[in-house]
């Protein structure tokens, strides 16, 4: 967490010293236009519109195909339906975790887009051709999702369907915030198999909470040890997995609302359904169960693709609907 | 029991007294583990309170049972397996009997996810089964003079067949799933999902039944033939036990390591090797640790969690490298 913290601050800094010297060294040994990129390793000049794009991080896939951008070659396996088309035409690279040099070699692209769970590859990556970090991550995730936006869609000049896209998705974020205004306080849980974890304001997921403004439903203590600090350590803090909790921990909590993430059902099972696992006496006795205000969220969407445009805004309409229809 | 058959083979008045101790101890704690949790109250109002009191019995107390069910019948299966082999370092996780039990969960979720949860638990006993059955025929053909090749076999073997369970999670994308049973914990225990492991407890139970005979069976296959046991059904009931004992604990709770390694040689350090005596005290002093580390878990992050076979693996190998490097107490 503290490194891409660090991470975000040096590129913010790059991007106030170099920002206005790259632009006036324009196009040295090409004739195409170079167009400037937020990564998150940094500010990249890139030249514009690559034809041939690999793309080995999903958030990423899901908003170049939000813009119609073709996609040469993407992971074998994505596990989101609403990319099977693009997965049906792309080249299959390898996985996210473990790229297959050799086939994305063998494509010869002009532009690779790594992040997220392909972020490790990326110096790897970059000895094939030009390679990209646009991991999405940390408090500013809407932010950076959608500066991320924006850089595709100048990169592929297409700022205008970005721009499109970005009204979009804010029109929705309006909506999401005064359909949960005044509702109570939810409770984020990813249940997996039989166990549950629970995801912070601080978490992969927290966005909801802060760009929602949706009250965090913690655990009140009857003895209020010191303040301030009781108050962050009850808040779950910034992990890729959650914090495990047991479910005495969901009735403490007593959320009004209950968000559920279905992580078997992201990575391609539900035999194990996550209403199955939240069905016993101590979770059916919180307000959110008596009420029938318990949402569940398609998990490809926001554990998979989390960050992609189309992601937030099909997340973001959930969360909206969701509410609507609670008690 | 002990008292039917006699004081002579009966537990002595020392292991009877340190067997009533380690009772009371492990009492306590089971009481102190169902004071524990995210709730708060004082114990008085758990009890006063009817809500307080459903919490009690939905979640604390059969998480304490579940607890106390996993670390006494591990470190029996433990006890066993370091018997039947005669080596003290072989517990199920350094003999392939885990990585067969997941082996053959896997198949079961490949080849019929819809099977009840029973159904599968019993592939996995099955898979269990054979995978120890291998390992002991493995071990057989090992030297003697050789006690430090045993456990390395094993550790090889169980390697062979994690990396087998691996790809195969890989190749059809349950690597997850796989992570899931991997990892020993107790927060999703509640009334209604851990009731399988009284079944271990019963295995245990009917273990301590023919103590003697697994004494003797430690002899090894000569002495103890010579002695007139059925060594060969001895041997087999025992594998019966570690094997089911083991897929039932994996399938309810997930793999927690070192139990049946460190508690079985904690306790032979201090009683022996006389099964009658020691059995009982291995299975509270593993019921005992692992509700410690079960708390612990519950205690360290409050109100999180942190799994209890990761406390457990971190006290289980520095107190099992202590007893490596300091003498041993008998023999």
């Amino acid at each position: 967490m503290a490194k891409w913290t660090r991470l975000q601050l040096a590129a913010a800094l790059m991007l106030g010293l170099v920002g206005p010297a790259a632009a006036d060294q324009i196009t040295t040994d090409t004739d195409r236009a170079t167009v400037p990129v937020m990564t998150a390793l940094g500010m990249r000049e890139l030249p514009a519109l690559p034809q041939k794009i690999v793309v080995l991080d999903i958030a990423a896939a899901d908003t170049l195909a939000a813009l119609e951008v073709p996609i040469a070659g993407l992971p074998s396996r994505l596990y989101v339906d609403y990319l099977n088309k693009q997965q049906a035409e792309a080249a299959p690279m390898g996985t996210l975790f473990e790229p297959d040099f050799e086939a994305i070699a063998g494509l010869a692209p002009d532009l690779i887009v790594a992040g997220g769970r392909s972020s490790r590859q990326v110096e790897a990556l970059s000895e094939i051709a030009p390679t990209i970090d646009m991991t999405i991550w940390g408090a500013s995730h809407v932010d950076l999702a959608l500066s991320r936006l924006r850089s595709y869609g100048a990169l592929m000049e297409r700022s205008a369907t970005a721009a499109a896209l970005e009204a979009a998705f804010l029109a929705k974020l309006e909506a999401a915030r005064a359909a949960v205004d005044g509702r109570g306080r939810a409770l984020i849980v990813m249940t997996n198999g039989p166990k549950v974890t629970t995801y912070g304001a601080q978490s992969r997921f927290g966005w909801l909470h802060g760009a929602l403004n949706l009250p965090e439903a913690v655990i009140e203590q009857p003895e209020a040890t010191s303040g301030d600090e009781a108050q962050t350590a009850k808040a779950a803090e910034a992990a890729t997995h959650g914090e495990a909790i047991s479910f005495e921990y969901i009735a403490q909590a007593n959320p009004d609302w209950l968000i559920v993430i279905d992580r078997a059902s992201a990575i391609g099972q539900d035999n194990q359904a996550a209403a199955a696992t939240l069905d016993n006496a101590l979770v059916t006795g919180t307000e959110a169960w008596k009420k029938g205000q318990i949402i569940y969220l398609d998990s490809a969407a926001i554990y998979i693709a989390g960050g992609g445009i189309q992601s937030m805004t099909a997340t973001l309409e959930q969360i909206r609907a969701g509410f609507a229809v609670g008690g | 029991m002990a008292d039917a058959t006699g004081s002579a083979i009966g537990p002595g008045r020392s292991a009877r007294g340190a067997i009533c101790l380690c009772l009371l101890l492990l009492v306590l704690l089971a009481g102190l583990s169902c004071a524990i949790g995210v709730n708060q109250t004082s114990p008085l109002a758990l009890l006063q309170d009817p809500k307080a009191a459903q919490l009690l019995l939905i979640s604390r107390i059969p998480r304490t049972l579940a607890v106390i069910l996993t670390g006494a019948t591990m470190a029996v299966a433990g006890v066993i397996m370091q018997l039947l082999v005669r080596n003290r370092f072989v517990e199920p996780g350094t003999t392939g009997t885990n990585e067969a039990a997941m082996l053959g969960l896997l198949g079961a979720t490949l080849l019929a996810p819809a099977l009840p949860i029973f159904a599968k638990m019993l592939c996995a006993a099955v898979a269990a089964l054979l995978g120890t059955l291998v390992f002991l025929a493995l071990a057989r053909r090992i030297p003697p003079q050789q006690p430090l090749l045993v456990p390395l076999v094993g550790l090889v073997y169980g390697g062979i067949l994690a990396a087998a369970a691996g790809f195969i999670a890989f190749q059809a994308d349950l690597l997850q799933y796989l992570a899931i049973w991997m990892s020993g914990e107790f927060s999703g225990v509640l009334s209604g999902r851990y009731e399988l492991l009284w079944l271990a407890g019963v295995l245990a139970g009917l273990a301590y039944l023919v103590a003697d005979q697994f004494t003797i069976a430690g002899l090894g296959e000569m002495a103890s033939r010579g002695l007139g046991l059925r060594y060969g059904q001895v041997l087999g009931f025992g594998v019966v036990v570690v094997s089911l004992v083991s897929a039932l604990v994996i399938v309810t709770v997930g793999v927690l390591p070192f139990v049946g390694l460190v508690v079985p040689n904690l306790v032979s350090r201090i009683m022996g090797d006389n099964l009658r005596d020691s059995l009982p005290l291995v299975a509270a002093t593993g019921a005992g640790l692992l509700l410690v580390c079960d708390m612990l878990g519950r205690l360290l992050r409050a109100p999180y969690e942190i799994p209890a076979g990761t406390v457990f693996g971190l006290f289980g190998a520095a107190l099992f490298l202590v007893m490596l490097l300091r003498r041993p107490a008998h023999g």
